[in-house]
Order: C-alpha cells, then sequence, then structure tokens
C-alpha cells in the first residue's frame, strides 16, 4: 500500500507491506537506523519514536497506522548541525555510554518536556520508565533533563 | 526486518467497521492499541496464528472520549490509558481507575494501550479490571445487526474467556457516577514497579457511615484466575463497624476465599499472607 506522514518535518510517501514495522519502515525504507530495536516487543524503549508528539515504541506500530501521521525520530531533533540543548546535555552530563538507549531516551525525554518544561524528579523517572538503560545506572541522565530543563527555561525568559 | 503479514483495514466510521467484522471470519481481528496483537504475532503466539487480517479501529471517533450522560460515565473503547490517566472527569469521579491506568506498562505503553483491549482476552493480569469491577461498570458490545449491554463481571466468562461473538466490537465502557463519597484505593504488586506483569491486584471502596461500613466493594486481579468480586465478604462486612479487629477479620477472610477460587498451588505459601497483608494494609490506608 501506499503511504503518506510527516517525516521529521518532511511530507514523504512509500509502498510498504502495511504489516512491517514502524521500526523497519524507519531503518530499512527511509535509512534512519538512530531508532534502535533492543528487545521488539515493548519492553526496553530502544525504539521509541514520537508519532503525533507523544512517545510510542515504534516496535508495535504498523506501517499502515502511520498513514496520515506525524514521526519525529533522533535523527529530526537536532538543528542542522547544532545539538539539540538535550543531546549536548546527555554528553555533557556522561549519560551516553554505549549509547544503544540514548535515541528513545532523548525522545522519551523531549516529549516529557514539551509537554511538562518544569518537571519533577518523580515526573521524569516515570517519563523514562519505559526506557532501559544497562550502563548508566540512570542518574546522569535524570541529570541531563533537569539541566535541559533550567536551560529552556533561561532562554524562555531571555 | 519483521512483518507480522496481516492485511490491515482501517475504517474510518463504526458503520464501516460493522461491515467488515459482518463479512469477517474467525482469521480477523481487531487492532486497538497492539500492545497484546503485535507482541503476541511477533512473538508467534498461538492467540493470533490463525490471524491474517487486522481491523484498525483507532480513526474511528464512536470509539474515543470520555463523557458524562444521564448519570452514566461512558469511556470510548479505544480510549488510550494516557487519555484515562488525563481526564478530570475519571480523576474526579472514577480515581481508582485512573491509579490502575497509570500504573500500566510504561509511558510508551499507556500512549497506544486501550481500555478495551485490556479486558477483551480477559487476561488475569488486566490491571484495569478490578477498578472497573468495583465500579460496577458495564460495556456496551455491537455488531452490525444489534447493540447489546452487558456487565463487565458476566462478560469474562473465564481465564482467556469471554462472551464476545463473532462480529461483535466493544464500542464504549459505562459506570454509574458514583453518587456518594466512597473511599477507596487500589493496590498493585509487581516484580518491580514499570514495566511488570501484576502478581496481584486489589481495588476497595467503602461507604462510611460514621464509623459505620454503610457500602463495601472489593475485587481482585491477577492474582485471582480472573478479576472478581467478593460478594459474601461484601455482606459480612456491612453494617459493622470499622474497628481494627474487623479489619484484621476481612483481611483473613479475604486470604481464605482466594484461597478456595485459586486451590491450593506451590506458591500459596507465599502469596497467601502476601494477599491479607495487603488487603489489610489497604483497609488501613482507606480507614485513615
Ligand atoms: C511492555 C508491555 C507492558 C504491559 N504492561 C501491562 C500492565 O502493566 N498492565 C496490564 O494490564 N497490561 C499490560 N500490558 C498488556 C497490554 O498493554 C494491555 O492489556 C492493553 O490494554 C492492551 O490494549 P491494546 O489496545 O494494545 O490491545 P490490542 O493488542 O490492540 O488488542 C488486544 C485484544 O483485544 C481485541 N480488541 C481490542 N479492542 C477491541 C474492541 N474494542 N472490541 C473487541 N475486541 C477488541 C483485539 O482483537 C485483541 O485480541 C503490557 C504490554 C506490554 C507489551
Ligand atoms: S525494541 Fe521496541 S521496545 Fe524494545
Ligand atoms: S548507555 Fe548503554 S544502554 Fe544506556
Amino acid at each position: 500500500m501506499e503511504i503518506k506522514f510527516i517525516l521529521n518535518g518532511k511530507e514523504v510517501s512509500t509502498i510498504t507491506e502495511p504489516s512491517l514495522r514502524l521500526l523497519d519502515l524507519l531503518r530499512e525504507k527511509f535509512d534512519l537506523t538512530g531508532t534502535k530495536e533492543g528487545c521488539g516487543v515493548g519492553e526496553c524503549g530502544a525504539c521509541t519514536v514520537l508519532m503525533n508528539g507523544k512517545a510510542v515504541n515504534s516496535c508495535l506500530v504498523l506501517a499502515a497506522q502511520v498513514n496520515d501521521s506525524e514521526i519525529l525520530t533522533i535523527e529530526g531533533i537536532a538543528k542542522g548541525d547544532e545539538l539539540h540543548p538535550l543531546q549536548k546535555n546527555f554528553l555533557l552530563n556522561g549519560a551516553v555510554q554505549c549509547g544503544f538507549c540514548s535515541p528513545g531516551m532523548v525522545l522519551s525525554s523531549y516529549a516529557l518536556l514539551e509537554e511538562n518544561p518544569n518537571p519533577t524528579e518523580e515526573e521524569i523517572k516515570d517519563a523514562i520508565a519505559g526506557n532501559l538503560c544497562r550502563c548508566t545506572g540512570y542518574k546522569q541522565i535524570i541529570d541531563a533533563v533537569k539541566q535541559t530543563a533550567k536551560e529552556l527555561k533561561m532562554e524562555v525568559k531571555a | 526486518m519483521i512483518d507480522i503479514m496481516c492485511e490491515v483495514l482501517t475504517p474510518e466510521n463504526l458503520t464501516d467497521a460493522l461491515q467488515l467484522l459482518a463479512k469477517a471470519d474467525s482469521t480477523t481481528k481487531i487492532l486497538a492499541g497492539g500492545t497484546d496483537v503485535v507482541v503476541g504475532k511477533t512473538q508467534g503466539s498461538k492467540r493470533f496464528a490463525d490471524t491474517v487480517t487486522l481491523i484498525d479501529i483507532n480513526r474511528i471517533e464512536e470509539l474515543k472520549g470520555i463523557f458524562e450522560k444521564d448519570g452514566m460515565i461512558s469511556i470510548g473503547a479505544a480510549t488510550t490509558f494516557s487519555e484515562i490517566c488525563k481526564s478530570k472527569l475519571v480523576e474526579e469521579k472514577l480515581p481508582l481507575l485512573k491509579k490502575a491506568s497509570s500504573t500500566i506498562g510504561s509511558l510508551q505503553i499507556r500512549n497506544r494501550a486501550t481500555i478495551a483491549g485490556n479486558f477483551v482476552n480477559n487476561a488475569p493480569c488486566a490491571d484495569t479490571v478490578p477498578a472497573l469491577l468495583v465500579y460496577d461498570a458495564s460495556i456496551e458490545i455491537k455488531s452490525q445487526a444489534a447493540t447489546r449491554n452487558i456487565s463487565l463481571q458476566e462478560f469474562l466468562q473465564g481465564p482467556y474467556k469471554t462472551q464476545l461473538q463473532q462480529g461483535e466490537l466493544v464500542t464504549r465502557i459505562l459506570v454509574p457516577t458514583p453518587k456518594q463519597n466512597y473511599a477507596g484505593d487500589f493496590y498493585k504488586l509487581g516484580r518491580r514497579r514499570a514495566v511488570a506483569i501484576s502478581r496481584l491486584t486489589l481495588a476497595v471502596l467503602i461507604l462510611l457511615n460514621g464509623k459505620e461500613i454503610a457500602d463495601i466493594k472489593i475485587a481482585s486481579g491477577a492474582v485471582t484466575p480472573i478479576g472478581k468480586r467478593f460478594p459474601k465478604l461484601e455482606e459480612f462486612a456491612k453494617g459493622k463497624v470499622m474497628t481494627d479487629n474487623l479489619l484484621r477479620d476481612l483481611s483473613k477472610k479475604m486470604g481464605e476465599e482466594v484461597l478456595a477460587v485459586t486451590g491450593l498451588r506451590w506458591s500459596s505459601d507465599y502469596k497467601l499472607p502476601v494477599v491479607q497483608q495487603m488487603f489489610y494494609q489497604l483497609l488501613k490506608g482507606i480507614e485513615r
């Protein structure tokens, strides 16, 4: 079938099997390999992307369901060569170690800050509870999100 | 690359969906959030082995939204748990449903998973079932030929068995708006806090008249083979004064009832005291 959707801000269309997973559609048809596959069954969050602004596991969404929607992947959040503040702060805080969880972590955090620019630590933990990290122990990630929230707030004020 | 090899039909309204369902046989399944279907297909689960066609119900407006009408709170079958958690109406009138919904999976799961998808398969670990049961929920089911309403308890026949017939779609969940001020709580025990299958869920609502229990509703999930209410226990408690002794007595009886419906299993030695202790703490918390 032919599907049309907005991918990282650009309108795209492609011919696809209707029951291909969004995860594979992104990686194989659009060469967007930032989105990772961990468990393939909704448990690890490595495949997290934003669908109409909400964090979803792309291993559980079918291509046919993507028609007419808006998808944001990790490749779509930097401004050209300039990293998104979340990406920058993940690096500064040592929140990226092996990096496998990072695209999903950043996107879950991105969705959180869009909805709630001033999250408490509990709210941060809840937003990333569906993203497993085997390296960092999470503290660095939570620090990076906190620091980003602070910076974005100052930007709004300035 | 994984293609679960199904045709996906995407009706835009309820009439079209019911028409597609009327023509379909048992190789067609409904697709809502897909957190059960797509996982099942990916893992090669027997439950979905024959499924070759999926009817995606996510675009159907009639299956969405939460509103109150004629003393009933109506929740669309395809409403996601994130939507339920954000609803002011649910927060105010059905706080146990909000609490149960907020414990499901992870945010990514709650952004997709739907309320009807939670109980249509009648898995014992469906977390919203005990909360829906204490609120006396019923469901509206439609086929092309007819509409019927049935209580949730009746709908849930046995583990992984329900009253849903070929060609039928769950359209709405209906909960009578609680008229009086019930106090209550929902408790879930899993192996860890997020993304864990429940081992035990309990929901309790109590209406107090001074210190006297005017009404009480008790339901469990996960630990019992299907989500269920405890009418005998409820009758026993009604009209009694809420003392610590009564709560201890109730908790002991609760454990005995759970044991009676589950039969003795290897996990009983562990589960029985846990059920009793958790139920006691839940009641104590409500008393405060
Ligand atoms: C990682 C992970 C964590 C999870 N954690 C929890 C948890 O903590 N607690 C919990 O209770 N569950 C949990 N689940 C299970 C699952 O997410 C829920 O049961 C969810 O509510 C299923 O809804 P869905 O819309 O995704 O269902 P789908 O997968 O779309 O459908 C499930 C079944 O219901 C049928 N169906 C769906 N809607 C209708 C309808 N309107 N009418 C008739 N039939 C219908 C489908 O045909 C299918 O058989 C988890 C799942 C995953 C993958
Ligand atoms: S790969 Fe999708 S959640 Fe693990
Ligand atoms: S950095 Fe390795 S899994 Fe998170």
